[in-house]
């Protein structure tokens, strides 16, 4: 008995050392070209919806693009936004307790917010991320009107944002981009995907409107 | 400390204003200045009995509303103000107040969407995939600007601390930049002709030795004795420059 045992671990083990070594010496190309033509192969049976789903098991946070996606599947990238909002469809059921998000261009699982106060019980935290008002209003100045110069933002909120900017940017939500032309070329800002993420924004069209004025013009215009 | 609570209150003159025009139930499109203009001095005065700190941009708003207070006061010369393209410092204080509410009340919906993002969580890319990435051979053009660096090298640290177990070291020895681009000339011999920055750190102990590393190979970089390339996972491969 337990030299049998000993025999079927150490094929076991054989076993997993040959598809280590497998997987360490075949090219990505071909890795590639194998799915491709697995995806071809059973075009019918959903295979690249099951493959977009491992997929995105493997790259948890990090996420994927469509780009990506279509590239790696052989498959267009309109195919590959089907097959996600299937996958999507499919998890936003009531009883799943994970859901695929698409915030900034990139697909990922994420938990569901249902599951958050029990998580926080689990593992008997009670903080929860914050971020300031004036980190908000800033944020939302630069994704509304960018690119926009520290000069810009500073003349909408009446208050000096240097601190603020630096700060905004060492948490990745916004970045330089470029220069303006006004005098003293003054940096640029933009918001960043992780901005996009923070937002549960898939694009900045996404963003909430912004509250009309009720000017005079305005509600001439309502009639036009 | 007593006089953030207070500057904190409002997040600047702006929103001061808001808050003084709402509270004295003022129309904000035909806007009494005259009126604004106490209530905003009651309000930095009161500040100021209380020992607390006026931030700049209040007095700045201030003049701004003084000044304007005066010149209504004083007889005009009304052909000489016809002549003058400058926008009405109060349409403009209008303006501002109202664009500035905007951002507020946005900033709120933002707020929420940040709040319900921040119950939901993800998961690290699975440990394994690191092991699988083999370095490009061939030549990659380096593109990518600083800030895809400062992601990669986020990344890294991140994965950093997913691998290792926690443990805290308490050490005196501080290794200067010098020393430690000295040490990694000295390991290039033995490394191969590409690898990640991960090889490069895995003698590191502590984040401080792998920030002085991540400056060295910047100084590297600088001098041509390396040259890095960020692949499409965010892993930054070095070469021999």
């Amino acid at each position: 008995m337990i030299e049998n045992l000993e025999n079927n671990k150490e094929e076991v083990i054989e076993e997993k050392e040959v598809m280590l070594h497998e997987e360490l010496t075949s090219e990505q190309e071909e890795k590639i070209e194998e799915a491709i033509q697995e995806t071809n192969k059973v075009e019918e049976g959903n295979r690249a919806g099951t493959i977009l789903e491992g997929l995105l098991f493997i790259v948890g946070e990090e996420g994927i693009t469509l780009a990506q996606a279509s590239e790696v599947l052989g498959i267009s990238q309109e195919r590959a936004e089907e097959e996600f909002s299937l996958l999507q469809a499919a998890y936003a059921e009531d009883s799943r307790g994970f859901e695929i998000a698409n915030y900034g261009g990139t697909y990922k699982f994420l938990s569901k917010a249902i599951v958050h106060p029990y998580a926080e019980k689990l593992f008997q935290t009670t903080k929860t991320a914050g971020i300031s008002q004036a980190a908000l209003e800033t944020l939302a100045i630069i994704a509304y009107k960018q690119p926009i110069t520290r000069v810009e933002i500073e003349e909408i909120r009446g208050v000096g944002c240097d601190m603020m900017l630096r700060k905004l940017e060492a948490r990745n939500l916004i970045r330089e981009n470029g220069r303006s032309d006004a005098p003293g070329r003054p940096i640029l800002y933009e918001v960043t995907d992780e901005f996009m993420d923070s937002f549960k924004l898939y694009s900045l069209d996404e963003l909430p409107k912004l509250p009309e004025f009720n000017t005079d013009e305005n509600s001439e215009n309502l009639f036009d | 400390m007593t006089f953030t609570v207070a500057i904190d209150q409002f997040e600047g003159p702006l929103d001061l204003m808001l808050h003084l025009i709402k509270e004295q139930e003022l129309d904000l499109f035909d806007l009494d200045i005259s009126v604004l203009t106490d209530q905003y001095l009651t309000y930095l005065n009161h500040m100021e009995d209380l020992h607390l700190e006026v931030a700049s941009e209040y007095l700045l708003e201030l003049a701004t509303l003084i000044e304007y207070k005066s010149k209504k006061i004083l007889p005009k010369d009304q052909s000489l103000l016809e002549d003058e393209f400058e926008e009405d410092p109060k349409d403009r204080l209008v303006r501002r107040l109202l664009e500035y509410q905007q951002f507020k009340e946005v900033s709120e919906q933002l707020s929420d969407l940040y709040h319900q993002r921040a119950m939901q969580m993800s998961k690290p890319i699975s440990i394994e995939v690191d092991e699988w990435t083999k370095p490009k051979t061939e030549d990659a053009p380096i593109d990518g600007s600083p800030y895809d660096l400062v992601k990669a090298m986020n990344k890294c640290l991140r994965r950093l601390q997913l691998s290792k177990p926690i443990e805290t070291k308490f050490t005196a020895k501080e290794l200067s930049m010098e020393d430690r681009s000295l040490q990694i000339k000295a390991r290039l011999r033995d490394l191969p002709d590409t690898f990640s920055f991960e090889t490069l750190i895995e003698d590191c102990n502590d984040m401080q030795m792998v920030i002085v590393t991540f400056l060295s190979i910047l100084d590297l970089a600088r001098q041509h004795t390396l040259v890095f390339t960020i692949d499409e996972n965010e892993t930054i491969w070095f070469k021999r420059g």
